[in-house]
């Protein structure tokens, strides 16, 4: 596991401007300066959840911890953009950008939503196997999916 | 049965609407709403003085009950509140006020606004820039829109849905509000219309989402035995829920198998002596439809994946519009989709409106029964089922 960048909490908010971060969600990119995706995962039960929640939703223990996935799934959820917010890696002329919620290998129904990334459009559909990728997007890391190798 | 006390209890006797517009043109929505309010307790037969309580949605803009009592002059007010968006929030919280006492008469307001994120021309308005002003989000966000996009995408990889099933459904609003002087839309489309419409999240399209407009509904309540006394015709609410699951963000729900309006259905029958073959006007929301498509099947009115082609097997063709059984319209004053992004307002509206026999053109020979079912899957699923008092 690479280092965590030191820095403050302040910093950590103004290096995530799109974000509104609190004290629940700030390990989650705490993990993405580190390029490492942390989901929040029972200590006591094993039972992970997201997005992140002060406690354990099945066994109400406090102990939930920011575990790093291995970052395999599956698309469950996906829509096209044709139009939407605004992103520096995003242009809408080009065509419709891809959103996906991602099932993890973890967990049946754990699910992460971002865009899918070096993926031809006809290939990218419900159920195609992908795999944790990061780009850059504001000057921090920004995690997405690619199609998984093999 | 399950307990329902409050069954048959609480009547609707006022109802004010501005009507519903892309651009309502220089007017706030507090303009908007002591319109639609004004209206509403004047419907009832009753003034300011006779209104003890306040129910407001908490519409981006909206104002909120202390501002609708300063602008109303209404002098004492004993229940208010704040209801979460979707208009049944509104409602069970006005019918439990007058029910349990802390009200006589409880004003229940709706006005809408255009934001400027969801609409060009309100982002050019100064006076709305900063309405709902916040973090800027970044596209891969499954809330809202894209909640139901993704939901309808997955709805069509696990039934093998066709467009046109979803185009039923907005032809169907379209039709219904050519009929109603309250709707922002009203030309006529077909089904080449909807399939060559604007994709904006994809698979849904323009014409599968509701309109952003400008407008207020308002709604008076009190007791079933002063309704009688007031009018003769009160609408009575015989059963009312919301509905939630724990696995309610919309990237995170389980499956199309459970969520907030299966929670709705399984309350309003237990609570009801009136079931699906009463019902005179149905009325589920259509904010995107597929949450009309999942509405008609949790509802009962057909199995899992097969809307669509419930819709077409009681198409009208001749009315251009669905007929269920021959008898029963949905959304005949042209839902989220045509008349209006109302929140479901409107569809209580017209759930009134038809119950006391003044829909005009569009009314429902003898309407007795209307069962409204309203909100999405995720946080704000409701129904009511309303009856002729």
């Amino acid at each position: 596991m690479p280092p965590d960048v030191e820095i403050t909490e302040a910093e950590l908010v103004e290096r995530f401007p799109y974000v509104r971060m609190d004290h629940d969600t700030k390990h989650l990119y705490r993990g993405w300066l580190a390029r490492e995706l942390r989901l929040n995962r029972c200590r006591d039960c094993g039972f992970w959840h997201h997005p992140p929640k002060p406690v354990c939703p099945r066994c109400w223990s406090s102990a939930v911890e920011p575990t790093p996935v291995s970052g395999r799934g599956s698309v469950h959820l996906l829509t096209w953009l044709h139009q939407g917010p605004p992103a520096p890696d995003v242009d809408y002329a080009a065509g419709p950008h891809p959103v996906a919620s991602v099932e993890l290998a973890e967990q049946a129904g754990l699910r992460f939503t971002t865009t899918v990334v070096d993926c031809p459009r006809e290939r990218l559909e419900i159920g195609l196997a992908v795999e944790l990728h990061w780009i850059e997007r504001f000057g921090a890391p920004f995690p997405v999916f690619r199609p998984a190798e093999g | 049965m399950a307990r329902n006390p409050i069954k048959d209890q609480v009547a609707i006797v006022g109802v004010g609407s501005t009507g519903f517009r892309r651009d309502a043109g220089g007017r706030s929505s507090a303009s908007l709403a002591c319109e639609a309010s004004i209206a509403a307790i004047r419907d009832a037969g009753l003034g300011a003085d006779d209104i003890d309580g306040i129910t407001v949605a908490a519409e981006p803009g909206s104002p909120n009950p202390p501002r609708l009592a300063s602008m109303l002059g209404i002098q004492r007010v004993s229940h208010f509140a704040s209801a979460q968006p979707v208009a049944g929030f509104g409602l069970v919280d006005a019918m439990n006020a007058v029910f349990s006492g802390s009200c006589e008469a409880v004003l229940l307001c709706f006005a809408v606004m255009r934001s400027p994120w969801n609409s060009r021309s309100a982002a050019r308005d100064p006076f709305r820039r900063t309405v709902g002003a916040g973090v800027r989000p970044v596209p891969e966000l499954v809330q809202g829109a894209a909640g139901y996009a993704s939901w309808a995408s997955r709805y069509i990889h696990e039934y093998g849905a066709r467009r046109e099933d979803f185009g039923y459904v907005a032809i169907n609003s379209r039709t219904g509000a050519v009929g109603n002087p309250l709707a922002a839309i009203r030309t006529p489309i077909d089904m080449q219309d909807y399939l060559d419409a604007r994709m904006i999240r994809e698979p849904l399209s323009m014409l599968d989402m509701d309109l952003p407009v400008d407008g207020a509904d308002a709604f008076v309540l009190t007791t079933a035995e002063r309704a009688r006394e007031l009018r003769p015709d009160p609408v009575l609410i015989h059963a009312a829920s919301v509905g939630l699951v724990d696995r309610n963000d919309e990237d995170q729900l389980l499956d199309l198998s459970r969520h907030g309006q299966h929670v709705v259905i399984e309350q309003l029958k237990a609570k009801s002596d009136l079931w699906l073959s009463d019902v005179d006007v149905y009325l589920p929301y259509d904010g995107f439809t597929i949450i009309t498509l999942n509405w008609i099947e949790n509802a009962g009115w057909c199995e899992p994946g097969g809307a669509g082609r419930f819709l077409e097997s009681h198409w009208d063709a001749a009315g251009n519009r669905v007929l269920i059984d021959g008898r029963v319209p949905m959304n005949p004053h042209g839902g989220s989709l045509s008349e209006g992004a109302t929140r479901a307002s409107g569809h209580i509206r017209e759930a009134v409106v038809q119950l006391r026999g003044t829909a005009g053109e569009r009314q429902v020979p003898d309407a007795s029964v209307a069962l409204v079912t309203a909100g999405g899957f995720f946080f704000n699923s409701q129904g009511a089922i309303f009856r002729r008092g």
